[in-house]
């Protein structure tokens, strides 16, 4: 099967814009600040969120080819170009590079302000608001498929495991792949009505959490062909080496408790790697801080690594930045990618009352770890995807 | 700690699929449930056509929900001998919850997030359409939403069939639906009304079985930005001669249905094509008309034809569409 890497990553989140800042959040973890929402339109319970630093993301352009694009799709923008420049020039032929690009609401917020402060475009064009994809591949000059998913929470991971496939299928020779969420009234109160907001912090494996906190985040990496990007002596963060997709076919909401379905996704992800989950050094787990997510994803692991899954190290990220949604999933392959790349896990947040139904390891030292890495990501829907990388030789 | 359960070690799921067909097709629009007309807006009436319990869905999962019961009585066979974790779907949308979508916004804006119905709600994720069709039909393999400007229906079964071809599923749902874009919203007008979905099976299952199929459907896609449509002349042909070839199509090119707008992207494909044999279809607001024609080409007389989505935004697919010779 031809081997496709991660030559380029690029992040964004509250503790910043780019991948350095965020690695440097990661190695100095600090309890995040929620904000409230600045819109006085948002009459929700809970207002908390993770917002991107003011000055995160250029003021424009508003408009591309006569869209209006707004926050989420500049926020891809710049996760997407920082991979690109980070992974060099690929001499590959446009017509061959893809961007697949996943988010929960896309740019809904460009709606919302208009509906919000009644003043609509005097021009009756359509604006749909799932376009990212295509203009972050017009700016990056990427000619090839531009696809915008959403599939929620688990959209990065269904574009990395895509963009994978194409590659592997000889579609494309580079793939843009990633996620993205900014801020809407709509997402942030319907998480406020489904009852999945935590008024304190997001918590996940504390016996006292409730919920998760919302973030705005952009995860992105370029994907390669392995031979390729050897050839031109890329730098290699690492190798995606497998996807488990699964779907709970259960609840609109709800993970099934039973938690076959990601049990499922996690051993399909180690299938396709030819790997076993003796060989898994580290998760980043799905984790949100919600009561029967965190539960049923911890039975799940027991259920893929039995009881080794109390010593295999977990990273935490949500606790960190928050639930970033659609990019949740790709900031969590940006954080397995850079471990992988240091040989090293940075400090958790510690969970201060560790519940015990969920025994798993949050290591609040640098731990170093191996070179197999898994990522989950779940979504309302049920939509589930897990992720298994190999890092290079050290 | 609970044991998990192990119903789902099943992991056979790797036996990819090496020539996806489709065994059945569902459409629901107004020409098809009102061809009269005599209904007006209340042409889908949800108690009639799909039962007790879906009165509070987006409109766009009613649809589609009535036109996978369509698809699967049309593929003659039963989804039970199928197993729940070879079942997958992928369905775009552009426009399905922006109804709901506006609803909820003036809801929250007016009065507060406590107002919304909480049987709703969940569907203010859009990927929802195509995952309430999942838990009606325990299509456990994988859900996927695909959501590009006007292509989505045909990037559905791109990105479906691809999974299928990689081992990720062995029955695939993919499809399009859509819903009027709320009022608030600007172009409105012309706001496409409906669903498709086609069922994909492997073309050896369905012989093994004694089926029948309507043909195939490959796709590809590509970028072709406004401004090199507006002037880059040889862009358009380049990317379009690859994604022909893409498809299979290397000697003369088959008849085209190309959906588009009045748009540079769209008058770029156009001329590209070299006119002839080129038939221009308007595109309503959202990505279910070239999905409808996708059904037409499956339907219509055994040749092969191309349905050529385009947007505005640059997005083109290609669907080489070949139904199968009587």
């Amino acid at each position: 099967m031809t081997e496709v890497v991660i030559t380029g990553l690029g992040a964004l989140s509250h503790l910043g814009v780019g991948v350095d800042r965020f690695w440097q959040g990661l190695l100095a973890p600090a309890p995040p600040t929620p904000a409230v929402a600045p819109d006085p339109l948002a009459h929700v319970p809970i207002p908390d969120f993770y917002f991107l630093p003011d000055g995160a993301l250029p003021d424009g352009p508003e408009t591309v080819d006569g869209l209006t694009i707004g926050r989420a799709t500049r926020a891809a923008l710049t996760a997407a170009g920082e991979a690109v420049t980070d992974a060099g020039p690929s001499g590959a032929d446009p017509g061959r590079t893809a961007v697949l690009l996943g988010s929960s609401i896309a740019d809904a917020y460009v709606i919302e302000q208009w509906r919000g402060t009644k003043s609509f475009p005097d021009e009756d064009r359509w604006t749909p608001v799932f376009a990212t994809a295509s203009v972050v591949a017009r700016e990056l000059g990427a000619l090839g498929t531009a696809s915008t998913f959403s599939n929620a929470c688990s959209g990065s991971g269904y574009s990395m495991a895509t963009g994978a496939d194409m590659i592997r299928a000889g579609e494309a020779d580079v793939v843009i792949a990633g996620g993205f969420e900014t801020y809407s009234r709509v997402a942030h109160a319907a998480f406020n009505q489904v009852g999945a907001l935590d008024p304190d912090s997001c918590r996940p494996f504390d016996a006292t959490r409730g919920g998760t906190v919302l973030g705005e985040g952009a995860g992105a990496v370029v994907l390669e062909r392995a031979d390729a990007a050897r050839a031109r002596g890329a730098r290699i963060y690492a190798t995606l080496t497998g996807s488990g997709w699964s779907c709970e076919a259960y609840h609109a909401t709800g993970l099934d408790p039973d938690g076959g379905q990601i049990i499922r996704a996690m051993r399909d992800a180690l299938d396709e790697a030819g790997r076993t989950p003796d060989d898994v050094d580290f998760v980043v787990p799905h984790a949100t801080g919600t009561k029967l997510n965190d539960l049923t994803e911890t039975q799940a692991m027991y259920g893929v690594f039995g009881e080794r899954t109390a010593d295999i190290p977990l990273y935490s990220l949500k606790a960190l930045i928050g639930h970033t949604g659609g990019a949740s999933g790709g900031l969590g392959v940006v954080a397995a990618s850079l471990f992988l790349h240091h040989g090293v896990m940075t400090p958790n947040l510690p969970v201060a009352h560790p519940d015990p139904e969920c025994r798993v390891r949050v290591p609040v030292e640098r731990t170093p770890v191996g070179r197999t890495a898994m990522v989950n990501s779940y979504a309302f829907g049920g939509n589930n995807m897990s992720l298994l990388l190999r890092g290079e030789p050290r | 700690m609970t044991t998990p359960s192990t119903a789902a070690d099943t992991s056979a799921y790797r036996t990819a699929v090496s020539d996806p067909v489709v065994t059945g097709i569902g459409v629901v629009t107004q020409e098809t449930i009102d061809p009269a007309g005599e209904r007006g807006d209340a042409w889908f009436d949800q108690r009639a056509q799909l039962g007790r319990g879906y009165k509070y869905l987006p409109k766009a999962s009613q649809y589609l929900l009535a036109a996978t019961t369509r698809a699967l009585a049309d593929t003659g066979a039963d989804l039970a001998d199928v197993p729940e974790h070879h079942r997958a779907v992928t369905i775009g949308t552009n426009n399905g919850m922006s109804q709901l979508y506006g609803e909820f916004d003036r809801t929250v804006i007016e009065g507060d997030s406590t107002l919304l119905s909480p049987a709703t709600v969940p569907y203010f994720s859009v990927n929802l359409v195509g995952s309430r069709v999942a838990m009606e039909h325990a299509l456990k393999g994988y859900s996927l939403g695909t959501h590009t400007p006007r292509v989505a229906g045909l990037e559905a079964v791109e990105h479906g069939s691809r999974a299928l071809r990689a081992g990720r599923a062995r029955w695939l749902l993919a499809g399009a639906a859509e819903s009027p874009l709320d009022w608030s919203e600007p172009g409105s007008e012309g706001s496409e009304d409906g669903a498709v979905a086609l069922v994909v099976e492997p073309a050896d299952a369905v012989a093994a079985r004694g089926g029948r199929a309507h043909g195939r459907v490959q796709v590809r896609s590509f970028l072709l930005p406004p401004p090199l449509a507006a002037t880059g002349e040889g862009t358009a042909a380049g990317l379009l001669g690859a994604a022909l070839q893409e498809v299979g199509v290397s000697g003369p090119r088959p008849p085209v249905r190309l959906v588009g707008a009045d748009d540079a992207v769209t008058a770029a494909v156009e001329a590209a094509l070299g006119g002839a044999e080129v038939t221009r279809h308007p595109a309503g607001v959202g990505c279910l008309a070239p999905a409808l024609h996708v059904v037409e080409a499956l339907r219509g007389p055994d040749t092969e034809q191309l349905v050529i989505g385009v947007a505005a935004q640059g997005n083109v697919s290609v669907a080489r569409v070949a139904p199968m010779t009587s």
